[in-house]
């Protein structure tokens, strides 16, 4: 693992929330920024102490945290509407857009828009230069798998096809529609109201008549996107937590992503023991044999699982910190600790 | 009908405590449902059977059951057009797919109308359970969740969605039906989250949640030799009386020392008798 991850151009941690994603990826960014590399941490959803601590008061903007590390938060308004003026041309009526309250929603809480705007914003770190390597922190999911499904499904909905029904439901203005679906879009449109209500219908029709001009570009962004992920510089690392069903679910996860033409480099399992459980600990009494055979079974299901992985991907156990890690010093630690752990034994 | 919705941080053990909840109403004799949400099922690899959009028994008497957006949606929309027909042609094609991704808190909706779907408002299938546990979200999924109903009722003021959004909406407030349940951990992030969505439900009509603290140690380190092993369980048992005084009310759940889900389960099930 390491090897890749010191040439690396992009990591990108996924995993399901709770794991502790984020610290991990902070953690990984120090390590690197350590060894001389300009590295910059994008993270999503860090814990407000964690946002203080590296001085992340102003979303979307890299802060300079110490030699060699810069982090941010991505600001899924900020990114889509950036996106939006840049795809526009920097057109001013672009703005009106901004007041959709379709738009509103579709740029928060839309299936897909966080990890496309966390990718649009992988996108622009890396092209700007000012980086050896960038670690990417994704949304808290509830399967790993959703972070690299997630911007195709937002891609869909801006096809030609799916756009030129939604501008223009009752077919007025294309011939070509009246002729061959007049009376299915009638009763179609006719469900959408009594759905939706006919607010949101005409909210609809206004938003993709505002982004025809530039919905194409939406769609070869997430394309940009995809072969950035592919690229032989991006690696993949899944940040999980002890549990029998996320291993299998990892497993899964892992079988998915080399499918796909993804390189997953390693597992790291979060909080697999507490620290007083080391090798060379004391004695304890019936309290201690209790959590030492709970441990004991749990690392034993984590050697079977990186059993069935295979040899081309390391896992790596991280055992808890005596402490959250809510500051500089706490990631520094957890740092150390990743570093000690990836060595080869 | 009695609802429980049980939320919190990711990994707290919201899983464990709902699937255990539901063993224990159904020990009284209850017919409960344990209701999974979202497209893949935790509870069907940890119980090892297959569950889908039907309810399934799992064991004791209690049923388990996955309701994802986009079955719920379907099924109410064939309830509310009433025509198999229509609602074919509606539902198979990529505008309506793409339709139902984009409306916002549509398929959240649509699960909560799946939800409130037994008594008192009986909507589609018969949903004939005494009591169902919503094994729900994590926290900021669980919030948007319940924001869906009310945005969209501001959004739609007529019609039948109108409506049906009210109800829902109703039962949802109706404590004699509905109640919230968030479990913590004595860990400084999830306290911490659960002060907010806490704050956060309360803030949005929803009223106050019951606190559940899970992973709590007894007070055992007398005939403990190890002092780093000590020094563990007391900033463990330190955490667990700052947990208590944070949260005054909330009931503290053992840390039960298995690896395995459905035995864990069962041992939670017997401290909550």
């Amino acid at each position: 693992m390491i090897k890749e991850l010191q040439s690396a151009q992009v990591i990108v941690c996924v995993g399901t929330g709770g794991v502790g994603k984020t610290t991990m990826a902070a953690a990984i960014g120090f390590w690197l920024a350590g060894q001389g590399r300009k590295t910059l941490v994008l993270t999503v959803d860090p814990a407000q102490r964690l946002k203080t601590t590296f001085g992340l008061k102003t979303a979307g903007e890299w802060i300079q945290v110490k030699e060699n590390l810069w982090a941010s938060v991505v600001d899924p308004q900020k990114t889509f509407n950036d996106f939006v003026r840049k795809a526009s041309g920097e057109d001013p009526s672009s703005e009106k857009l901004f007041q959709n309250n379709l738009y509103k929603q579709l740029t928060t809480t839309l299936s897909g828009s966080q990890e496309f705007t966390s990718l649009e914003n992988l996108l622009s770190a890396v092209s700007s230069g000012k980086f050896d390597v960038v670690v990417l922190d994704t949304p808290p999911a509830q399967h790993a798998i959703d972070f690299l499904n997630a911007p195709q499904k937002l891609a869909m909905i801006f096809t030609e096809g799916v756009a030129r029904w939604f501008r223009d439901p009752g077919g007025k203005k294309e011939n070509f529609w009246k002729g061959l679906v007049q009376s299915g879009t009638k009763q179609v449109l006719k469900i959408l109201e009594k759905l939706t209500g006919s607010q949101f219908v005409s909210e609809l029709s206004d938003f993709f008549q505002k982004i025809h001009s530039w919905q194409g570009k939406l769609e070869s962004r997430a394309i940009d996107a995809h072969r950035l992920l592919v690229a032989p510089g991006t690696h993949f690392l899944l940040i999980t937590g002890f549990d029998e069903a996320k291993f299998k679910e990892s497993q899964g996860f892992a079988q998915e992503i080399k499918k796909s033409g993804y390189q997953l480099s390693g597992v790291v399992v979060n909080r697999v023991f507490p620290h007083w459980y080391r090798e060379n600990r004391a004695a304890g009494g019936p309290l201690q044999k209790k959590f030492e055979s709970y441990y004991q079974e749990r690392l034993k299901t984590v050697e079977h699982f990186a059993g069935k992985l295979g040899t081309q991907i390391s896992v790596v156990t991280i055992p808890e910190q005596n402490e959250d890690v809510h500051d500089l010093a706490g990631v520094a630690e957890l740092a150390e600790v990743f570093a000690n752990r990836i060595q080869p034994q | 009908m009695e609802i429980r919705f049980i939320s919190g941080k990711g990994g707290v053990g919201k899983s464990s405590i709902a699937a255990a909840m539901a063993l224990n109403e159904a020990k009284k004799g209850r017919k409960t449902l344990l209701a999974e949400l979202g497209h893949q099922s935790f509870f069907e690899s940890a119980f090892q059977k297959s569950i889908k959009n039907t309810p399934v028994p799992w064991k004791q008497g209690v049923d388990v059951v996955l309701w994802d957006g986009t079955s719920c949606l379907r099924e109410y929309a064939l309830h509310l057009l009433k025509s198999e027909t229509l609602y074919r042609l509606f539902f198979e094609n990529s505008v309506s797919r793409t339709l139902i991704q984009i409306a916002p808190g549509l398929s959240e909706l649509a699960i909560l109308g799946k939800v409130t779907s037994g008594p008192p408002r009986n909507i589609g299938p018969a949903l004939n359970y005494e009591v169902i546990i919503v094994d729900a979200f994590a926290s900021g999924h669980f919030l948007a969740l319940l924001d869906a109903p009310v945005g969209l009722s501001n959004a739609v003021q007529i019609g039948p969605m109108a409506e049906q959004t009210k109800s829902i909406i109703g039962v949802l407030k109706d404590k004699a039906i509905t109640q919230f349940h968030l479990v913590t951990l004595p860990e400084e992030l999830p306290i911490q989250e659960t002060l907010e969505t806490s704050q956060k439900l309360q803030e949005k009509g929803w009223g106050a949640p019951k606190i559940w603290i899970n992973r709590c140690l007894p007070d055992l380190v007398e005939s403990e030799p190890n002092p780093e092993f000590k020094k563990f369980v007391e900033g463990h048992l330190e955490r667990q009386k700052l947990a208590t005084k944070q949260f005054p009310g909330a009931q503290k759940l053992p840390w039960v020392l298995s690896n395995h889900f459905e035995s864990s389960v069962d041992q939670i099930a017997e401290v909550l008798r």
